[in-house]
Order: C-alpha cells, then structure tokens, then sequence
C-alpha cells in the first residue's frame, strides 16, 4: 500500500492523518470547542483583566491542570505495563498533610510554613509512591492490586491525619498556589506545563522513554538487554504519586478546605480516562505524552460543554462514557479492518500482492 | 482442573532450599486450595478473637445471630462477588457494578412511582445490570478494548443515567416490595435470636448456583481457561468457546450486579444516585480476600463466600472496638495487603 501511494503526496497525508492515534480525539476536541462557542458566543473570548487572562478558555486550560498532572504520572505507569489507581487518595492525603500541618502553624500566611506544608505533601507522595513501587518491582504483585491497596486505604488515612473533619486553614500563599496568576496565566497551568516540559524532555532527550517502553513491551527481556527493569519501573511510581501530590495540592489549593472524602474521588478513573483519549494503549509498551494534553482538554471541555448547553452536570459521567466508547471504538483494531478491508476487496478479487 | 498450574517462564534459578517438613506439608495439601486456607485460617483467626474479647456471660460472639447478621448486611455484596469471581476467573475486571447498583435501585425507584407490578419491575431491574454487562462483554470481545476501559465506560454510563433518573433519594413504598424488604423467618429467642429473609436467601442461592456453574458445567470449565493466560488460545483447541464465554462472563457479573441493586434496594427500601461510589472496589477485594488470583485461572467461589465473611466481620469488629468508620478502610487495606503478599508466597514456592 505504501509503494502504490507514495508518487501521490496528498494521499500519504491523508493517511497518515487518518491514521493518526490521536485524529478522533482532535476532532472531537474541535468539534465540542466550536459547538460552545455557537451556543454561547463569548466562550472563545480571551480578556485581560489587570493584566491577567480571563476567560472560557482560561479557565478550560485551569481545570486541564489536574487531569493532565495525573495522567502524565498515569502515562509513564501504563507505558512500563502498570496502572497507579492510588492517584485519587494521594491527591487526598497530600492536601490533608499540607493543611494540617498549615493548621497547627502559627502564621499560615509564613512563605516557610507554606513551602514546608507543600513539600510535606509532596514528600508523602513520593513515600506513597515508593511503596507501590515497593509493591510491584520487588513483590511482584500485579499492579492493579498492588495500587488498589492504597486506594482504599488511602482516603482512611487521610482522615486519620484530619482527625475525620473537613480542616480548613486560611493561607493567602498556598490559596494562591491553586488560583493565582503569573504574568497573567493560572498558576496549575503554569505548573502543569512546566512538569509536562520537563517530563517530555526527560523522556525524549533521555533513554529513559525508551527504557521505559521496553520494559513496557518485554521485562524479562529488557532486562537480559541491561535495562533496569526494577529501578524503572520504581521511578516511575514515585513519579506518580509525587505528581499526584502535586496535583492534590494544586487542585484543593482554592477551596483551603481538606476533605478527605471528596478530593479526588474518581480522579484515578478520569487521569486513566485522559491516558487513553489521548492515543495510549493500556497494553504498555508505547506512549503519546503529546496526546495527554489533547485527552486533558477533551476530558475538561467535556465538563464544560455540559454546563454550557443547559444539561444538568450530574449527566457529565454519562456523556465521558459516550466519548470513551465512541473513541475506544473508533480506535480498535477490529472496527480499522471492517473499514480497510472492504474497498479493496470489491474492486479487486485477485489479490496479486499476496507477499506484502 | 489443572489450571492452578499456571504457564511459568523458567527462569534457569535453582529451586529454593527450605525447611523440608515445611514443604514436605505444604505439598501435601493440593496448591490451589492454598489461598482459600488462608483466608478461612483469617476468617476462623477473626471469630476466635471476637469470640474472646466481645462474649459476655449472656451471650456467645460466635453464634448464628452473628452469621445471619453478617448475611444481612453483606448479601448484596456476596452476589456481587460472586459475579466479579467469573470475572476475574476469566482473566478481566468490571469496575461498573457499583455504578449499576445505583441505576437499578433508582430505576426500581421509578418504576414503582410509575405504578408498575412487582414482578416487571423485579425482571426489569436484573435485565438493566444484565444489558451492561452485556455492553462491556461485546466491546470486550469484538472490539478489543481492555476490560479496564471497558467496564470503565460502563461505570460512567450508568452513573450519568442513574443521575438522569433522578439526583435525590427516591422513597421506594410499594406494598408487595416491602412486604418482601421485612418478610423474614425467625428462630431462637431473645439475645439468640437470629433471622432468615429473603435478600439472604438469594445471596445464598447465587453462590451455590455459581459453584455449580463453575465447577460442573462447561461454560464454567471455559472461565477457567481463559484465565490461564493465553488469550484463549488453549480454550479454543479444546472445542470450548471462548469468544461466547468471555462475553458470558461479563454478562453473568451484570445480571449479578442488577440481582444485588435491587437486594439493596431491599436493604435500604430506597434509590440513591450516590450509592455503591466504591462498591466495585469491596467486591473485587471480597474476591481477592477469598483466594482467587487477579491474573485469572485460580479460585474458587466458595473463597469469595468466605471473603465477603472476613470483609463484614473487620467492620463488625471494628464497631465493637468502638473505632471510627474511617478505620474501616484502613483495616481492609491492610487485610488486601496480608492477603496479596501471601499469594505471592505461595506463588513463589510454586516454582
């Protein structure tokens, strides 16, 4: 098929974007984004408003925050052939650290009493993340177990450290962390940004994305190649959950309010969600970190898209489901065959170019 | 069955050296009851402390007070690990259950607003839990979208539905459906009292059918080996069908799923759009508790049995201790973890 098509330009590129892992997603991303903006014209709008942004789409690129700060974590997870479903509780836990430890400081609004509450939280991460690291490289328990033990302890924890109450703490700074600005652009964004860069680098100018993919494909094997399977594999747990602190942190910043029951419900399920509009395969073994941004803006667009057209937002689940199956669908193997297979067949009966 | 001698990669390392009347013992008894020992040794661990800290003078902990109760509270939970064993035997997961407990609850809800009979309605309900298991199993199948996803989608879907049903608690007051919420048989007296009712006895039917199914029947023989680990390959050279199985497994643990939403709505003579947010969670640890390996192909369903035990007796116990709730989940965290590290110690000596 190659050959025949490569004189005629315009073909190849239609079919490599037709082909693309991430043109349903795109398209829908569009389609929902100009949908909004023919439902309620100022949505496309960008204002500045002393200086910084206001808008929509501000604040779309706000809510992304969080889901992209998981599912980066989640990304790096599935491409060694894991699942971290801990993300949601960890998110819990590190806000409920932090805001204790705020609660019992006397001045909240000390930068050093908030940079220590951030950097707790962000440490109990990475021991959380240890841990399932611990669990699955040098146990060998399966990663979807070994995770689900932190989940659902995880959120019992985190009400062990609130003492089972809601503590809220008032912090100008660490509020600040989840709804400030900096020269004009949402603190998460400017955080989850800066991780994404650092994270594409680190994968793509190191070996380590390709470590991570063989792993991803075949342990033993890369492991008999001279990878470091184990250390891999922990690495990317505490990455996990250190982002998933992060993210915790991030997203309860704006309410100051730890409620161990609530923050980051289900968010696991949204940062997997967002893995794998956003082209990866739970399989492991090959990842789009690229593609994680697109299933981000999808997922929160999604979310938005329900308020803007009138729906009651409980109906958001329903509408996510509908996107992933129709994505997953359009995706799959079998459906690509049903659809390639039929043309050529009916013009052609004799298939000569048996060998390719 | 010989599917607890899962495919193991040899890997060239000597076999361990250990105590040899340690393993001359543990050879004794066949592997893959293993597992299931442990959780009945936890289980029998657990009524012995019980049984020692909590009797008094008047009354016995360990009584069929304590068993009915535990029956009460946990039916709708059996009958969804129960379903969530053929899957997991399978070699998948469905992660929508709880959220098909919620519709079926709302939707009976509904229907008898509407002024639909008992019975319709009661058919209706398990059909809705079946059409979803139905869903995942096709898109697993045909479309070859992970179980994970799959029964993620699902999850969603019947939660937004639930939620177009209706956002509050609906009251359900049918005279026939709670006519069956308090019909019970009694027996014994006073502090010894203890009741059968008819969620129980459902439960108790559910998991005797699947031993049953599992371990007399064909399709059954089929769950096991599409839980070996070779994508059915096997299966399929025996002249089984795994392509009929895998779905069937799927739509056995929905139709569980609607059987459980309306045992509770039983329970609590109501629908709620929030109920069963990490019930999918209780049951899969219900079955892992119980014995049966995640990657598939080993278990048993009576261990799932014995599981939903242990998993409403740590909150027995943990009520009579007198701790808060959240222990709960702390407790049940790390009973999954004992539980998990001691089937990678049986599966170590395995080799």
């Amino acid at each position: 098929m190659n050959a025949s098509a490569r004189g005629t330009n315009p073909v190849t590129l239609f079919q490599r974007v037709s082909q693309h892992g991430l043109l349903w997603p795109v398209l829908a991303l569009v389609v929902l984004l100009l949908a909004c903006g023919l439902k309620s014209p100022g949505f496309l709008d960008v204002a500045t408003r002393d200086g910084n942004l206001y808008g929509q789409l501000v604040d779309l690129l706000r809510n992304s925050a969080t889901p992209l700060l998981l599912a980066l974590g989640m990304c790096l997870v599935i491409a060694t052939g894991g699942i971290d479903l801990s993300v949601g509780a960890v998110m819990a836990i590190s806000l409920a650290v932090s805001l204790t430890h705020l609660d019992g400081v006397a001045d909240p609004s000390a930068p050093g009493a908030v940079a220590t509450a951030v950097v707790t939280g962000l440490a109990l991460g990475v021991l959380i993340g240890a841990f399932n690291g611990f669990m699955v490289t040098a146990l060998g328990i399966q990663p979807f177990i070994a995770t689900m033990i932190l989940m659902v302890a995880g959120r019992g924890i985190a009400m062990l450290i609130t003492k089972g109450q809601i503590t809220t703490v008032t912090s100008p700074p660490f509020k600040a962390i989840g709804s400030g600005f900096v020269l004009g652009v949402p603190v998460p964004v400017v955080v989850a940004g800066a991780v994404f860069v650092l994270l594409a680098l680190a994968v793509r100018r190191t070996a380590l994305g390709m470590f991570l993919e063989a792993v991803g494909t075949n342990r033993e094997a890369s492991r008999l190649a001279g990878v470091g399977a184990r250390s891999t594999t922990w690495v990317v747990y505490v990455l996990a959950g250190l982002l998933a602190a992060l993210a915790g942190i991030v997203y309860g910043a704006p309410t100051m309010a730890a409620d161990a029951n609530n923050i980051g419900l289900l968010k696991e399920l949204d940062a997997i969600m967002v893995v794998v509009l956003g082209g990866t395969r739970l399989d492991g073994g090959r990842f789009h970190l690229g593609g994680l941004v697109v299933g981000a803006l999808l997922l929160s667009t999604l979310e938005r898209a329900v308020i803007v057209f009138e729906l009651p937002s409980q109906t958001t689940p329903l509408f996510k489901a509908l996107v992933l199956i129709a994505v997953c669908v359009a995706a799959s193997p079998a459906l690509r065959s049903l659809v390639r297979a039929r043309p050529p067949r009916a013009r052609r009966p004799v298939p000569v170019e048996v060998a390719a | 069955m010989s599917t607890g001698l899962s495919p193991q990669v040899p890997t060239g390392a000597p076999p361990r050296p250990g105590p040899r009347r340690v393993r001359a013992l543990v050879d004794r008894v066949d592997r893959r009851f293993l597992p299931v020992v442990g959780t009945l040794v936890t289980l029998v661990v657990m009524l012995g402390v019980g049984q020692q800290r909590y009797s008094t003078a008047r009354s016995d902990f360990l009584s069929m007070r304590l068993l009915s109760n535990l029956l009460l509270d946990n039916s709708y939970l059996l009958v969804l690990a129960v379903g969530m064993t053929f899957v997991v035997l399978a070699g998948g997961i469905d992660l929508s259950v709880g959220a098909v407990v919620a519709l079926v609850g709302l939707v009976t809800a509904k229907l008898f607003t509407a002024g639909a009979p008992l019975p319709v309605v009661l058919v209706l309900g398990v059909l809705i839990g079946t059409c979803c298991g139905l869903i995942i199993g096709v898109m697993v199948q045909v479309f070859d979208i992970q179980p994970f996803i799959a029964s993620l989608a699902v999850m969603f879907l019947a939660r937004g539905l639930a939620n177009v049903v209706s956002t509050n608690s609906l009251k359900i007051d049918d005279p026939g459906f709670s006519a069956l919420a308090s019909w019970s048989l009694k027996f014994g007296e006073g502090r010894e009292s203890w009741r059968v009712n008819a969620s129980m006895l459902v439960a108790v039917g559910v998991l005797l059918l699947a031993v049953y199914v599992l371990h007399y029947t064909r399709f059954g023989r089929t769950v096991y080996g599409l839980g070996a680990g070779d994508r059915g390959v096997a299966v399929e050279l025996m002249g089984l069908r795994p392509a009929r199985t895998r779905i069937g497994v799927y739509v056995v643990s929905g139709t569980c799923a609607g059987v459980a939403g309306i045992l509770f709505a039983l329970y609590t003579k109501s629908g709620f759009n929030l109920t069963g947010i990490g019930m999918e969670l209780d049951a899969i640890a219900a079955v892992v508790i119980g014995g049966t390996l995640l990657s598939g192909g080993v278990g048993f369903v009576l261990g799932t049995g014995a599981g939903v035990l242990v998993y409403g007796l740590i909150q027995v116990l943990i009520v009579r201790e007198g701790l808060d709730s959240w222990w709960t989940r702390v407790f049940i965290g790390a009973v999954l973890l004992a539980f998990v590290v001691l089937q990678k110690v049986i599966a170590g000596r395995r080799r």
